[in-house]
Parts: C-alpha cells; sequence; structure tokens
C-alpha cells in the first residue's frame, strides 16, 4: 500500500501533496428490552487526498475506490488551483516521521464471532432488566472497530498504524404510571475484546439509580455553590472552554482573537486546563495527528490565565505559533480540522469533602446526560445530583440542568480537589458536520461557587 | 449493479427467505468561504451497498463500500465482494430475530422530479460564483462571514428477490451562510441555509441574505428579557424544540416502544384545528423526494395530523410487519446498519403547501398584537433530555423581545419552557412566512402562555 501511496504523491503536480487511506472492520450489537434489535458487521475503505498550491487554497478528494486514487490526487490539484487566494496558506514546519504505529489491540475484535459480541452485551443488558421490574426498557450497544491506517505527504512522512476501539453503552428506562426516569452507562476505549470484559456492574448500577430516581424530587431550581463530579466537570470543560480553544475559530476572525489573547485571564489560580493527545491508553489518543504532526500535552490555561491553544499546520503558520497534533479527521471522508483529543482541568488538592466541608446548601452534580454550548452560553443536563446540605451530601434529586455563561462560570471555579480521573466513555465530539470524533475528558470534582440550576421555570 | 448480488441471495436462500438490497453512488462537490475568503474546494465519489436477508425466518444486514469500480456483481472482483457481504448478511441473520417480514412486489411507482441537469453539470466557477455573491451581500464592518455550497449528484438503486425495483437519480444543492460578530464577550452568530434538487435562484440567494441581515439588525440592540407565561411566537427555524416531541411521538418505532404518548390517540383531536402534519415524498424541488423509499415501497403522501386529529404513524417494513400493520413508505437505510423509519419532507399544513414558499419579514406578521413578548429563532440544547414527553425548557441562543408589536432588541440570558401537548393545543396564529428549513415547511407559529424566565 505505501509503495502505492508514494508512486501517486510522485505523480501529483500540486506544492504540497497528502493522502490518506483508510480500511476498517467493524461490528455492533444492540438490544433493546429482551430483543436483539441487530447484529451487523461492515466493511468500510476509502481514501483522502488534500492539495496545495502556491497563490492558491486547498483541493480535496475523497473516495471510497482505490482504483481512483490517481484520479483524485490530479482532481485535488485542480481544485487547488481554482481557489484562488491573495494571502497564501502557509503550514508551520513538521520534521516529517517514519513511524510504523501498531496500537495494543488487546484481543483483536476481528478475530472474536459475532455470537459471542451478542452474549456479552446480552448480558449486560440482562444485568440491567435484572434490577427490578421498574426497568420497563433497556438499551444495550456493543461496538467495535479495528481501523488500518496509511498517511503519506510529499514531504516525505510516511505513517501506518493499527487502530482498535471498543464502546459499550447502555440505557436503563425505569417508569412508575406517569414518570420516567433513565441511567445511562457508557465505556469507551481504544483497545479490544479483553478491556470490555466484567463490565456488568457499571450497567447494573445505572438501572438502579434510574430507579432511584423515580422517587427523588426535582431540584428547586435556583443559583448555588455546585460541585461537579469528574464526569460533568471534564464534559464541561470540552464543552464550554475546549471548543474556543480550537485556533480555526480566532486564527482569521480579528474579534475572535481578541477575545481570546493569550495572557488574558479566564480564571482563579486553581484553575489548570490542557489537551493530550499523547496520553497513554485513552480513545482520545494517538500517535500522530491526521497531518502527521505527533500529538502532545498542551497546556491551555495555567493558574487561570489563558497560555496556549490548539492548532494545525494551517493555524499554526497564521499565528505564529507551533502545531500541536490537533488536525483530526473521523474518517478518510472529511478533511483535518482542528479538534481536541483528551481533555482535562488539572489535579488541584485535597478531597471531595474538602470542596463541600464549608457548603451550608449546594448542589452536588453528576454525570452527564448531554450538554451544548452555543457561542458564550451552555446548558448540561447531569444524570443526577445529590443536595449538599450542612457540609454533608444529602438526598439524590433530578432534573439538575446548569445553564449558564462560559466566561463567568469559569470564572466562578473556586476549589479544584485531588481526586482526577479520566472518564473513559464512549460517544464522540462533533463539529463542522464530523461526528463522531474520539475523545477522553477528564477532570477532578470542581466547585463553583455559584451557578444556575434549574430545569423546571416558574408557569407564570 | 445489485442484480447480481440479489441473483447470488435467491441462489443461497431457503424456500420462503428473501432479500433486498441498496446501492447508492454520490458525487459531491463543495466549495467553503472561511472566515470571509474561498478556502477550498473538495470533491467526494462515494459508493456502497446495503444488503438485507430474510433467512430461516430471521432478518440480517450487511453493509460495504468495498464495491471496488466494478459494480457489485459484476465481473471476478465484483462477485468475490458480493459473496462475502451475502455471508456477512446471513451470519447477522443467525442472531436476528425472528421476524414475518414481507418484501413488496413490484409496482408502478409515481412520476417525481429529482434531477435537475443544469445542476449536475453546473461547473466549479459556478458554484464559487454563487458563494462570492453572498459574500459580497453580507459583508460588513465588525462582521466576518462564512458561506459553504454543496452540490449532490447521487444514484441510488433498490432491489428485492420479489421482483420490486426502482432507481434515480437526484440532484441537490445546498448553500449555507452564516454571519459572526464578535464585541467584547458578546458572541453573535446568524446563518440561514436553503436546499434544493435546482440551482438557487438570484431571488432565493437575496432571501438568505434579507434573513440574515434583518436578523442582525435587529439583534445589534441587547434589551432585557422579558419574564412570566408570554405570547411566544417561534420562527420557522426555532420551531425544532415544539415539532420534535410531535415528529418523535409519530414515529411508529416509538409506538412499538410505548414510549409515544400519540400512541392511543389516533382520530382523536390533540392539537388545535389549524394544526396539520404531512408528510410529502412527491413535493417538487426537495432534495428528501424520491419515487419509492429504501424498501422498494412506492412514495406516497402520509397525513400524519388533519385539522388538529391524529391519523397515523410512520413504519418502515419492520416495524410495520412487528406492528402488524403496512408500511407508510418511510424506509431510509445507509450503507450501514438496518432501515429505520425516517420523515422525507415534513409540511405543516396540507400536501401541496410546500410549493408556495414566501419571503416575508421577521414574525410572519404575528407581531401586530403583542403587547409583550418574545420572538425565538434558536434555542440551546434541543434534542437533548426526555424529548417524547413533550416537556421542553431551553435557554435561548438568538430570541428577541417584543413591545407594543415591534421587535425592540436582542435579548440574552433568557430561557422558554412549556408542554408542547398544552401549547399547540391552542394555536394563537399563523405566520405568513411559510418556508423550508432543511427538509420542514412551517410558517411562524404564535404560542400563548409559554414560562418565560430571565436567568
Amino acid at each position: 500500500m505505501i509503495d502505492r501511496l508514494t508512486a501517486a504523491l510522485a505523480a501529483s503536480r500540486a506544492d504540497y501533496t497528502e493522502i490518506r487511506v483508510e480500511q476498517t472492520w467493524s461490528s455492533a450489537v444492540t438490544m433493546r428490552g429482551r430483543r436483539l434489535e441487530s447484529a451487523t458487521a461492515s466493511e468500510d475503505q476509502g481514501g483522502f487526498v488534500r492539495a496545495l498550491n502556491r497563490g492558491s487554497g486547498w483541493g480535496t478528494a475523497s473516495f471510497t475506490s482505490l482504483d481512483q486514487l490517481a484520479a483524485m490526487v490530479v482532481r485535488a490539484d485542480e481544485l487547488s488551483r481554482a481557489v484562488l487566494l491573495e494571502r497564501p496558506i502557509q503550514l508551520a514546519p513538521v520534521p516529517p516521521q517514519r513511524a510504523e504505529g501498531i496500537l495494543d489491540l488487546d484481543g483483536d475484535v476481528r478475530g472474536v464471532p459475532l455470537a459471542e459480541k451478542k452474549r456479552l452485551i446480552e448480558a449486560y443488558n440482562g444485568a440491567m432488566l435484572a434490577v427490578s421490574d421498574r426497568i420497563v426498557d433497556t438499551l444495550a450497544t456493543y461496538r467495535d472497530e479495528v481501523s488500518e491506517y496509511w498517511y503519506v505527504n510529499s514531504e516525505g512522512a510516511v505513517l501506518h498504524e493499527l487502530r482498535p476501539e471498543v464502546t459499550l453503552s447502555g440505557t436503563a428506562v425505569a417508569r412508575r404510571d406517569g414518570t420516567i426516569e433513565k441511567g445511562l452507562e457508557s465505556i469507551g476505549l481504544r483497545r479490544g475484546w479483553r478491556s470490555v470484559q466484567d463490565k456488568a456492574a457499571g450497567f447494573r448500577a445505572v438501572a438502579e439509580r434510574a430507579v432511584l430516581l423515580l422517587d427523588a424530587p426535582t431540584v428547586t431550581g435556583g443559583t448555588y455553590p455546585v460541585v461537579l463530579d469528574p464526569e460533568l466537570a471534564g464534559v464541561f470543560i470540552h464543552e464550554a472552554f475546549g471548543h474556543l480553544s480550537e485556533a480555526d475559530f480566532v486564527y482569521e476572525n480579528p474579534q475572535a482573537r481578541e477575545m481570546m489573547t493569550l495572557g488574558r485571564r479566564f480564571g482563579k489560580p486553581v484553575l489548570n486546563v490542557g489537551d493530550n493527545g499523547a496520553a497513554s491508553g485513552l480513545r482520545g489518543t494517538l500517535p500522530f495527528d491526521d497531518e502527521g504532526t505527533p500529538t502532545q500535552d498542551t497546556a491551555l490555561i495555567r493558574e487561570g490565565i489563558l497560555v496556549g491553544r490548539l492548532h494545525s499546520r494551517e493555524t499554526a503558520a497564521a499565528m505564529h505559533e507551533r502545531p500541536t497534533g490537533n488536525a483530526r479527521a473521523i474518517s478518510f471522508r472529511h478533511p483535518p480540522i482542528v479538534r481536541m483529543t483528551n481533555t482535562y482541568i488539572g489535579n488541584g488538592r485535597g478531597t471531595f469533602e474538602d470542596l463541600i466541608r464549608d457548603l451550608k446548601l449546594g448542589v452536588y452534580a453528576c454525570g452527564a446526560f448531554g450538554g451544548q454550548t452555543m457561542l458564550e452560553n451552555f446548558s448540561f443536563t447531569a444524570a443526577y445530583g445529590y443536595m449538599i446540605r450542612d457540609g454533608q451530601v444529602a438526598e439524590l434529586v433530578k432534573d439538575v440542568v446548569l445553564a449558564g455563561n462560559l466566561f463567568q462560570t469559569l470564572d466562578r471555579i473556586d476549589h479544584i480537589a485531588g481526586d482526577f480521573r479520566w472518564n473513559q466513555m464512549g460517544g464522540g465530539c462533533g463539529k463542522g458536520g464530523q461526528f463522531p470524533l474520539p475523545v477522553t475528558e477528564g477532570a477532578p470534582h470542581v466547585r463553583i461557587e455559584e451557578a444556575l440550576i434549574g430545569g423546571d421555570l416558574p408557569n407564570d | 449493479m445489485i442484480d447480481g448480488l440479489l441473483e447470488l441471495a435467491r441462489r443461497r436462500l431457503e424456500q420462503g427467505g428473501g432479500a433486498d438490497a441498496l446501492e447508492r453512488r454520490v458525487e459531491r462537490t463543495s466549495v467553503a468561504f472561511e472566515w470571509g475568503r474561498l478556502k477550498a474546494a473538495g470533491v467526494t465519489e462515494e459508493a456502497g451497498v446495503n444488503l438485507r436477508v430474510l433467512h430461516r425466518g430471521r432478518v440480517g444486514v450487511a453493509g460495504t463500500t468495498n464495491v471496488g469500480a466494478e459494480n457489485v456483481g459484476a465481473g471476478d472482483a465484483g462477485a468475490q465482494h458480493a459473496a462475502l457481504l451475502l455471508d456477512r448478511a446471513l451470519a447477522s441473520a443467525e442472531l436476528g430475530e425472528e421476524l414475518a417480514l414481507a418484501f413488496p412486489s413490484r409496482a408502478k411507482l409515481p412520476r417525481v422530479t429529482t434531477h435537475v441537469q443544469r445542476t449536475a453539470d453546473a461547473s466549479l466557477a459556478r458554484l464559487i460564483e454563487i458563494g462570492q455573491f453572498l459574500l459580497e451581500r453580507l459583508t460588513r464592518e465588525g462582521c466576518q462571514v462564512n458561506v459553504a455550497i454543496e452540490r449532490d449528484v447521487s444514484d441510488t438503486r433498490v432491489a428485492n428477490t420479489a421482483g420490486a425495483e426502482g432507481a434515480y437519480r437526484s440532484t441537490g444543492v445546498a448553500v449555507s451562510a452564516d454571519v459572526w460578530r464578535i464585541a467584547g464577550d458578546d458572541v453573535l452568530a446568524i446563518g440561514d441555509a436553503i436546499e434544493s434538487t435546482d440551482l438557487p435562484s438570484e431571488d432565493a440567494l437575496e432571501g438568505v441574505v434579507r434573513s440574515i441581515t434583518s436578523r442582525l439588525d435587529h439583534a445589534l440592540r441587547i434589551v432585557a428579557p422579558p419574564e412570566g407565561a408570554l405570547p411566544v411566537v417561534f420562527t420557522p427555524a426555532g420551531l425544532s424544540a415544539v415539532l420534535l416531541p410531535v415528529t418523535q411521538g409519530l414515529s411508529g418505532k416509538a409506538v412499538l416502544q410505548g414510549i409515544s404518548p400519540l400512541a392511543t390517540r389516533v382520530g382523536q383531536r390533540v392539537f388545535d384545528e389549524c394544526f396539520s402534519l404531512t408528510d410529502d415524498p412527491l413535493a417538487p424541488g426537495r432534495t428528501a423526494s424520491r419515487p419509492l423509499d429504501d424498501e422498494c415501497v412506492p412514495s406516497r403522501g402520509t397525513g400524519l395530523v388533519e385539522r388538529g386529529v391524529v391519523q397515523r404513524f410512520i413504519y418502515d417494513l419492520e416495524t410495520a410487519a412487528r406492528a402488524t400493520t403496512a408500511s407508510t413508505g418511510h424506509g431510509k437505510r445507509g450503507i450501514f446498519g438496518k432501515p429505520v423509519p425516517g420523515y422525507t419532507n415534513l409540511i405543516l399544513g396540507e400536501s401541496g403547501d410546500g410549493r408556495r414558499e414566501t419571503w416575508r419579514e421577521l414574525g410572519g406578521g404575528l407581531l401586530k398584537g403583542i403587547n409583550d413578548g418574545l420572538l425565538v429563532d434558536d434555542l440551546i440544547g434541543v434534542g437533548q433530555g426526555n424529548v417524547i414527553g413533550g416537556a421542553f425548557s431551553h435557554p435561548v441562543a438568538l430570541a428577541y423581545r417584543i413591545e407594543r408589536g415591534e421587535i425592540a432588541g436582542r435579548v440574552k440570558d433568557a430561557a422558554v419552557a412549556g408542554n408542547v401537548y398544552e401549547l399547540l393545543k391552542r394555536i394563537a396564529g399563523l405566520g405568513n412566512d411559510a418556508r423550508w428549513t432543511g427538509s420542514r415547511f412551517t410558517p411562524s407559529l404564535l404560542l400563548e402562555g409559554v414560562a418565560v424566565a430571565r436567568r
């Protein structure tokens, strides 16, 4: 394959050319209630060519038929030449890498029969159903893939990788009369078959929580000190801050650039935020991004001050900064754009108890059902929560929605515990029509001195 | 083509078995203007086959993009790919559930124009010209403009072992533009998008410009949000949160799962008399239109709600078999995974209403009688949480305060909440601004008693 790709590169007339080829084997088994909804194995393959010429823009071509490779290299060059630019696109230098990266497959999922994958997810689904007869519906999905990946560019980079991925997800729906509650379990790993064994306890726990939530009161809306558990804190930092640190949002937009000036204070000195594509064994981890740049640990906020951002080679050159290995594409169907990898809030000090000890009344918000950021506003739905009363965790509450303004909320983070953990979840990040991109988030317990909690609004 | 694949399936399957398959080839040309300048042009050529089998009473599916330059089933390489795909579908069926799935037999297909030759013929330069036009018209001091143009030409072919088949070519052009204005920490983004089988007319592009600039002009002034149970105008784009629970509830899949609040309401008046909902796969000029669905069922309009009364749900072959009813022709399938029920062109109104798109001023003439209220164009978090129950609660992304019949300015830090089934019982007004937003055709709606809160 490498020979085919380098030959195609050599034939390109463009000043810069890169080619990516992927071949992906995947399978998925879905159970709904006691029924198998589907069990499938799929094969997906294709390539992507990107060309750049002096005085011109990007020309791209993606295709599923590899026989078209040579023709597509020509098309990408032609398209690049059709896009005339006054200010040229520059690429920040990256020493061309030659590497063979076989990630730990940890039990190659391609060797496991579909029937066995069905048995596994059936057992986890059964663990949810067995919790109570209040569990009226479940959805449980096993999904895996192994992707063989080749990347070459005209500067001499040659990469070949084998990338595994396996995810489990479960939804338990509990119902009593008109009240419906749900619990979600999600596990996502850049590993294989062995890493998803013995996971029934997590599925059981979310089903038990869904049943408990039937009796839990809705949280009373209002402004509280709020403690986020590591899962919600991770989702929060990814959604509410991470996307603003992606340089394609700011590099050619003077107003956005001003808003995101390095050196600006974003939080109190306890706040440290980063993105680490080189962290070991996580879903957002890869040795190189989709431009052949090595991944790295990039500091974004250090002691409350904005110190960095995430770059592709193009955005780094435009801002006279260094590439960070964050140009990623979800597949050969898409160009690489600036994306997060494993985004985290750095560890603080002390324990969870230290965060709540002096709170007379507060909310402990846990897990995430979903979240959306639009511009500087965000809204996150916690999976569940507890009231904090007189320094202690008190009753379970539901419908905990956290909404607010990003800048204000970051600035109100006043205490961060020392219990950091990565959340190895499935799902993924969406941007520019590319979804789902495997990412991970990590954080310790985080306290916001004041935040708006609400679900129900006053009805008059 | 897939004929060879189905022939192979016929030979391998036992008595009582069957199969259907879809092949789709797409050629896409895209042009992107980023932050005020043309940055990239691209092409995509994609082909894939999805196969479903009924084997020993059980259903299995498999998909692949490994179809080569050769057609699946044709030539040696093609035959090999076909055999592998069939093996995978049969392995899937071994685990699959037992289902009395019946593949439809050959039927006459309705006529619908899905393909416009000049769209397929349009050069890259012509697409760039469209973008350039929008860019020039939208550029203004202190703002940044993004424009994207995508032109698709696709060939779809579906067939089954019962003898039904259909093939059609479709074209589509999607044009989207958004204007960003960042002033200090106030970030404002206002966009619009149009989509058609034909190239956009100058009028249509002017409509996009007017829609964006009028909302931008009104947004420059920020005012305090109102509070209380108020009249709220939802624009065609802003209606998503209100319509999503209803369309989810009208899916036969939700009815089967026992989670649709509409499951037992067929024949009953659930909504205001002025509320009708139709799915129209034959709407002219729409990219979702097609002569048959992805399971060989001929297309026809489906009345979902007529004058407030729930009529029926949408089904694909599988959900119909499980509900012991007939498919409504809503089978949608991709290259991977199995078919699911999905809407085509959803029209708030009667079939045929989608032909009269009108570009009018913001609010569609509904503002006049409103002393204090809100106009909602975009909400945050639509689709999160327990949607199908009908309760919603969202912070606004783009909304305006209405005072004494006029737009007073943009509100930030406000949220709206309510229950769709309560609010749609009485609709205070339908706007005169009906338009397509994606594959949904609606006017603005005026709903009363929507909870508006400051935060």
